[in-house]
């Protein structure tokens, strides 16, 4: 059977001396070779050169934490074509918005797809790390990479917030009053904190800048490499979590242990186990093609449905940013509207109490945790108790959320959002 | 087996690759299928329709399409009206339905320096209808009505004396007539019963203000606010004084088009610089400088204008200094001066008045007349006052009320006013305090012209 036209077209390109010279390892034909160009490819080296059956089963990661990483890209290469028409200032910044949207070719797309991978990005993390917790995949070896994952999902928050005020509307400016005067509720630091944060104390052209900073340098810049060392992590961890298995977890040598008068070779010394280790080879596929494609596809898929978003659903942008005329009620984004919720109700307790103890226990969760049953698989009967738990709270910042962004009118007032809302009268 | 899980990856990826071809596709379709294009084609059109010769065909052929935008930093403005509304400055387009429209009267206000939204606002930055016409949520500037056109010229101009907007003078007039000011401070000047109306122009409809001025209550409720009575042509002109006051401050070039230099622009500004001190009129005024009664005769305007600009450079030795005139100003000056020459000029000068005069003055400027009538004559409905339910008339103080007790009265104000009814709201009118805006003099001034209301031939005894 004759290989497919773009395949032969691509090898004679290799041939040449300029394809040589750019890839190492061409299009792989043998098994060796296929190890090969995992191996040695900068791009694709992070990911194993055999991957077990059971990773690329779509039913046990539903590929969240690659799509989250996809969505990252997206909002880096969208936000950078952003970053050419953005101007910082209160007094260009809604302007900017407003010739991306008239006049800048594809501007308004972009700003779109920025938007839309954004809140998507929000949801995805937190699908993720719900993954996590419901397989169970935080325990020993993986405690650290899971405080690592959480502490993505605090900086996700973080980067959606920060972007939030840039467009300076009245939407983005009153989201981040709100959402800021949420932080002031702190004890002793609280009010230091939101100062910090805004560099005075209301909204103005210094919060712009300092949200402007962390938003295209500082978080991206910690969550990139955050990220690189979560995956590096995944690896060195032994690959995705599945069941012990015998064999597996094998004690780490400690250095002090050693026999001095014996040499050691590198894989002595190597903590845990790898995936390979003591497994059946039949197991095993070639990470090319069967991992590096199904990525490959899953990637098109994101990009197409943040495409369809963007294409059909504007981003919003509402009037230019008005310090003295406040909307009723004044809401923070979405995120945070559970937050928010709680702190109508007490602001210490709301505010402070509530969202500093889950922080606090999703971090400790790993170690606190400590059972090995029911690892590597979905809702595991041993894990009832945690998985019960787990999944009041996540239904909780549900309905909070929910209630916070679609039942509450002026006031702060309780509306059902499928009725006409009462005519706001205007004061004088 | 390698080769034929290959083939089920080459399906999706054909698929997948597809549905982002084709999406990019779409997206890319709607970016450059903008409504302008059109209107812009539909211009080229015309233009090859009506070449004449082989040169303006080709002209017309190759016009290229693109965005139009008149960049005003110093208004902050960027007004891309002219993507559309190509021949706005070609006459052979008069009539022409829009947007391809002409539009006339821009010897004066250029495209280039002035754009389109200063004057009809709307949203330049735009580019489809709904949008540039600012008929669209969140944007709060929708395009003024034709009929209100007038609005537009009070935001560089003094209204007063804008010839070209006779009704927006007639509404500033009724503002300061009706006493607008007793309650609502403008440009710093009036009372606090009522909101500032530095910006209201921005803030309001028309519509809001017609229906505001009937009856305030109906659009603000509980507003203290007495039904006003106007005429349709009086309520339009308020209407388009109003809408004129929308905080926006030009500036530059277009803050010194302020004044459009008159004789009576003239007057006023020699009666503010206090040029009477040191020059003369009708025997009034210092000895220091030449009196100006016919110095329309002795002088040129040239000369006048000269004169104002570096009075030394004309008349050396001249100890008149320079007071850093405009352009305009020097002007409305010179026509001024050389109007004297034709006709007799009644100054108000303060030094010239006699102090019932002045008092007319301050009670027509601060807006007494908002509360309590015109020349003090009461009537202004204050609901559930003790006194009949009105604000009371001014014409009989003279008989309740020492000057000094007069004096106190308007210093302090009266915030509690006695009700009617203890059981209904309380009368939404009161007396503001007037100290700190009022000075010591003009408080003076006041008292003697209310004195002065006392009708003629009534007895003081009763």
């Amino acid at each position: 059977m004759k290989p497919p036209l773009v395949k032969r077209l691509w090898k004679s390109f290799e041939r040449t001396r300029v394809g040589r010279s750019i890839f190492r390892v061409g299009l792989p034909e043998s098994r060796l070779e296929r190890s090969r160009a995992m191996i040695s490819s900068f791009l694709l080296h992070v990911q194993p050169a055999k991957v077990s059956r059971r990773s690329l089963r779509p039913g046990y990661t539903l590929g969240l934490g690659l799509i989250s990483l996809y969505l990252f890209l997206i909002l880096i290469a969208t936000g950078v074509l952003l970053m050419f028409y953005y101007v910082p200032s209160t007094d260009q910044a809604y302007n900017s918005m407003k010739d991306l949207q008239f006049v800048v070719s594809a501007g308004l797309l972009i700003r779109n797809m920025h938007r839309w991978a954004a809140h998507l990005m929000v949801v995805f993390v937190l699908l993720h790390l719900c993954r996590v917790f419901y397989t169970g995949a935080y325990k020993r070896p993986r405690e650290f990479n899971w405080v690592l994952g959480v502490g993505l999902f605090l900086l996700t928050l973080a980067l959606s917030f920060t972007g939030y005020l840039l467009p300076w509307d009245q939407l983005a400016y009153w989201a981040i009053t709100v959402g800021t005067s949420i932080a002031g509720y702190a004890p002793l630091v609280g009010q230091k904190l939101r100062f910090l944060l805004l560099g005075g104390h209301t909204v103005g052209q210094e919060a712009l800048i300092r949200f402007y900073a962390l938003h295209i340098i500082v978080l991206p810049g910690v969550a990139g490499l955050m990220i690189a060392v979560h995956l590096w992590r995944v690896r060195k961890d032994g690959g995705l979590s599945r069941p012990d298995e015998p064999g597996d977890l094998v004690e780490q040598v400690e250095s002090g242990q050693l026999p001095a008068n014996k040499t050691y070779g590198l894989m002595e010394l190597a903590r845990g186990t790898t995936p390979q280790v003591g497994k059946d080879p039949e197991e095993e596929v070639s990470a090319w093609p069967h991992l590096v494609f199904r990525e490959l596809l899953l990637f098109l898929l994101v990009v197409a449905v943040v495409l369809f978003l963007a294409i059909f659903w504007n981003a919003p942008l509402e009037e230019f940013a008005n310090p003295v005329h406040p909307p009723n009620p004044a809401k923070a984004p979405w995120y945070f509207l559970g937050l928010q919720e709680l702190v109508s109700h007490s602001a210490f307790w709301g505010g402070v109490v509530v969202p500093g103890l889950l922080v606090t226990a999703l971090l400790l969760l790993p170690y606190l945790d400590r059972k090995r049953a029911g690892i590597g698989r979905w809702f595991a009967r041993e894990r009832a108790v945690a998985n019960t738990i787990f999944t009041l709270c996540l239904v909780a910042a549900v309905v909070f959320t929910v209630i916070g962004t679609f039942f509450r009118g002026p006031n702060w007032g309780w509306v059902e959002p499928w009725k006409q809302p009462p005519a706001v009268t205007e004061g004088p | 087996m390698n080769d034929l899980s290959m083939r089920k990856f080459y399906g999706w990826f054909t698929a997948l690759g597809l549905l982002v071809s084709l999406l990019v596709v779409v997206g890319f379709y709607k970016d450059t299928s903008r409504p302008w294009k059109t209107y812009q084609r539909q211009y080229i059109e015309q233009e090859i329709r009506r070449a004449s010769t082989p040169q303006e065909k080709l002209l017309a052929e190759t016009t290229p399409v693109e965005i139009h935008q008149i960049l005003l930093p110093e208004l902050h403005r960027v007004d891309r009206c002219t993507t559309c509304h190509l021949a706005v400055d070609d006459p052979s387009y008069a009539g022409y339905p829009e947007p391809l429209g002409y539009h006339p009267l821009h010897d004066e206000h250029p495209f280039e320096k002035f754009g389109c939204t200063i004057c009809h606002r709307g949203q330049g930055r735009a580019t489809t209808v709904a949008d540039a016409h600012g008929d669209v949520p969140h944007w709060d500037e929708p395009m003024l009505p034709l009929k209100y056109i007038q609005a537009s010229c009070g935001q560089c101009h003094q209204a007063a004396d804008d010839p070209a907007a006779p009704e927006l003078a007639r509404g500033e007039q009724l503002f300061e007539d009706r006493g607008c000011r007793g309650c609502h401070k403008l440009h710093g000047v009036g009372g606090n019963i009522g909101p500032d109306l530095d910006n209201v122009g921005a803030r309001r409809s028309p519509e809001w203000l017609r229906k505001h001025f009937l009856s305030p209550a109906s659009v603000t409720p509980g507003s203290a606010m007495p039904p006003q009575k106007f005429s349709e042509t009086n309520l339009e002109a308020i209407t388009m004084f109003m809408l004129s006051q929308t905080g926006e401050q030009v500036p530059g070039y277009y803050a010194s088009m302020k004044v459009i230099p008159s004789s009576s622009e003239g007057q006023r500004l020699f009666e503010q610089k206090g040029c009477i001190a040191c020059h003369s009129i009708g025997g009034h005024g210092g000895k220091i400088g030449p009196a100006l009664d016919n110095v329309g005769v002795r002088r040129t305007p040239e000369w006048m204008m000269r004169h104002f600009r570096d009075p030394q450079a004309v008349s050396p030795g001249s100890v008149m200094p320079q007071f850093g005139f405009t352009e305009s100003e020097a002007r409305a000056l010179t026509d001024f001066l050389l109007h004297l020459r034709d006709q007799r000029v009644v100054l108000s000068l303060p030094a010239l008045m006699t102090p019932v005069e002045r008092g007319r003055e301050v009670f027509h400027k601060y807006g007494c007349a908002g509360c309590h009538g015109p020349a003090g004559k009461g009537g202004v409905p204050n609901p559930n006052a003790k006194t009949a339910e009105q604000v009371p008339g001014l014409i009989h103080v003279a008989d309740g009320y020492t000057k000094k007790e007069l004096k106190a009265r308007i210093l302090d104000g009266q915030k509690e006013i006695a009700a009617m009814d203890p059981k209904r709201p309380p009368p939404p009118l009161y007396m503001p305090s007037w100290r700190g805006t009022l000075n010591d003099a003009q408080v003076d001034d006041l008292v003697a012209y209310l004195f002065s209301l006392k009708p003629k031939g009534e007895d003081l005894g009763f």
